[in-house]
């Protein structure tokens, strides 16, 4: 840093709209701001005093004493409401189809983890980190559900209406809630069939009912409701956001994966830094190739610098092709809380 | 499309076919249509067994009661997380994460009581008098008996004493129950006789004897207690995402935020010059050779 004091640099020079001198930058610290109140730990969901936890207003001991129970505590957290027994229910209910699904990604998570010898915790809630945009899409479900009704809603268009333009646009997303993926299990629908039967089914179930109907119109291969879908139309109606739902659905398997956590520990080894292989015969990058001499780092090293969007674009689909460099990759990254 | 497993396992938890999900023997769908409760499925994927109607009941009353804990370590993670506004998931994992050796130690409180469970068996002692054993020798070396004090609930924990009771009231009070009150009687006596204050059991005390009467073993329990937490690690966050302003540090908030520049107190080294890279051998050398240094490193 102490180069910059020889040089011009941004904010020196040349800036009249800087409202500090770049060289005369004050150290220590910020002192206490007084003009407001000061910092607390704000909530709406729980507090606690040195008598007692109380969760959206209510004592979470009286509540255990009174039969009240985990499930009806996720609607007390998450909805600030205890719900009838129906909607205990269904929850209850996708709660236990949602517990565990063999070796699947969060469980292969929670191994590879043990293998490193941690805690269980560790494990747990690494498995929690699979639930993405692809597995397990259920915020980006949910809010294509909600967009879509509130698209019908101010565009007069009709629920079959919607859910074709959806599924035109959407068929093949993994956060469509419809594929291939449940044509010979039938829990996924039986989720919408105890649904109904409960009488919580709603707007979230008729809809992706609809959204169903319309991909298999379209469809060049046999789809159904998958469990993404039922689950998360389903949590919807019970008054469950798409992100809370998100959280909900990828907690409750994180039990299954801490059995996984154990398994593995109880019957694997541990893998130590440095033990795994990788065979030649899966690398497919550039060819082995001597190291240059230091010396000659000038003559070999070419660099990234481009100067025309021409070559830019060259030096980019060049970049494409090296697999792990990430030019393949785009995604949106985007501020959560907009996802209302 | 490929719907093989990433890596290959023999596993005794679960199997998934086209057309079903099996956990330990039992199609899940069919747990779910004939009214199984999810704490029941949590004693058939960790114990492999149905519970009977008190344990079940047991097991809803522990995990009802231990899913929130307003601010503490795992709720302050989950918030902090979400300030940086990344997935929600993350928020949740660290949460989770944050059960360690004194947050939660569930696993920690079965070892030990396993320990001296096994040294009862071994040296022909009862219950009672190896609880003795156990605090004597947690205080003499200077050690915390797990499960006894809580910093914020510090005429002890609401919710230990009663999960104690309602072990008793359904029933399914055993040899973990017996221990663990006698662990509190003599750590009591022994905090009495030299002249210190009252320390209670607390929820792992309790709630973790309650989870090992019930048959799980020191990793169940921990993986149900602290994954448990999670669901109200979320609400919290959640909160914080739709409700706060990410990174916590706003000078809109009418409040002082968590990360308000205000809020940092350095008390380490003075501020000094950056020597520059022709100073720099020498001013290493004598900044290594001086040692004061040391006094910082963590």
């Amino acid at each position: 840093m102490g180069d910059l004091k020889k040089k011009k640099v941004i904010g020196n020079l040349d800036d009249s709209q800087l409202p500090y001198d770049y060289m005369d930058r004050p150290y220590g610290t910020v002192p206490a701001d007084e003009s407001r109140p000061p910092f607390r730990w704000v909530s709406e969901v729980a507090y606690k005093n040195v008598y007692r936890i109380v969760a959206r207003g209510y004592d979470t001991t009286e509540l255990v004493e009174q039969g009240y129970g985990l499930v009806d505590m996720l609607f007390i957290d998450f909805q600030a409401r205890i719900p009838l027994v129906e909607e205990e229910s269904m929850l209850n209910y996708i709660m236990i189809l949602a517990l565990e699904d063999g070796l699947s990604m969060p469980a292969m998570m929670s191994r590879i983890v043990a293998r490193s010898r941690t805690f269980l915790t560790q494990a747990c809630g690494a498995s929690i980190l699979a639930f993405g945009h692809a597995y397990g899409a259920y915020s980006a479900f949910g809010n294509m559900l909600i967009e879509s009704l509130a698209q019908m809603e101010e565009g007069g268009k009709t629920i079959e209406q919607v859910a074709m333009e959806l599924v035109q646009d959407k068929l093949g997303d993994p956060a469509l809630g419809v594929s291939d993926l449940m044509l010979k299990d039938p829990v996924a629908k039986r989720i919408f069939a105890r649904a109904e039967k409960l009488g919580v089914a709603g707007k979230y179930i008729a809809f992706t009912k609809e959204i169903v109907k319309a991909a298999q119109q379209i469809s060049n291969h046999p789809i159904d409701l998958d469990m993404l879908g039922a689950t998360g139309a389903a949590m919807m109606d019970l008054g469950f956001t798409p992100e809370a739902t998100w959280a909900i659905m990828a907690i409750t398997r994180s039990f299954g994966a801490g059995a996984h956590y154990i398994e593995e520990v109880e019957r694997e080894g541990m893998t130590r830094l440095g033990q795994e292989l990788t065979p030649k015969e899966d690398y497919d990058g550039p060819e082995d190739r001597p190291v240059p001499p230091l010396a000659e780092r000038d003559r070999v090293a070419k660099p990234a610098q481009t100067f025309t969007p021409e070559e830019w674009k060259n030096a980019f689909e060049k970049g494409k092709k090296l697999h792990g460099s990430g030019f393949a990759v785009i995604e949106e990254i985007e501020d959560p809380s907009e996802q209302r | 499309m490929d719907r093989g497993p990433l890596f290959r396992r023999k596993t005794a938890i679960a199997y998934k076919t086209e057309e079903k999900t099996v956990l330990r023997g039992y199609d899940l769908s069919e747990l779910a249509e004939e009214g199984y409760s999810f704490c029941d499925a949590i004693f058939i994927l960790l114990q492999g067994r149905i519970p009977t109607a008190a344990e079940e009941k047991m097991l809803n009353y522990e995990m009802g009661e231990f899913m929130e804990h307003s601010m503490s370590p795992s709720a302050a993670a989950a918030i902090s997380v979400i300030a940086g506004r990344p997935n929600l998931p993350c928020a949740v994992a660290a949460s989770i994460m944050t059960f360690g050796g004194v947050h939660g130690p569930g696993a920690a409180h079965g070892y030990m009581m396993n320990k001296y469970l096994e040294r009862a068996w071994a040296e022909g002692k009862t219950v009672d008098e190896m609880a003795k054993i156990l605090v004597d020798e947690y205080l003499d070396a200077g050690e915390k008996v797990i499960g006894l004090g809580q910093p914020q609930h510090r005429y002890g924990d609401p919710r230990a004493e009663p999960t104690h009771l309602k072990q008793e009231e359904l029933g399914v009070g055993g040899v973990y129950l017996e221990f663990q009150r006698a662990i509190e009687k003599h750590f009591d006596a022994r905090r009495r006789k030299e002249g210190k204050s009252y320390v209670g059991v607390n929820v792992v005390g309790a709630g973790n004897t309650a989870l090992m009467d019930l048959g799980f073993s020191p990793n169940a329990g921990w993986c149900i207690g602290s994954v448990c937490r999670g669901y109200s690690c979320a609400a919290h966050a959640l909160y914080h995402m739709k409700k706060g302003h990410a990174w916590a540090a706003s000078r809109r908030e009418p409040r002082v935020q968590m990360l308000d520049l205000s809020m940092i107190e350095y008390i380490g080294p003075e501020d000094r010059e950056v020597p520059s890279q022709d100073e720099r051998q020498e001013y290493a050398r004598k900044q290594k050779e001086s040692g004061e240094y040391k006094k910082w490193v963590i």
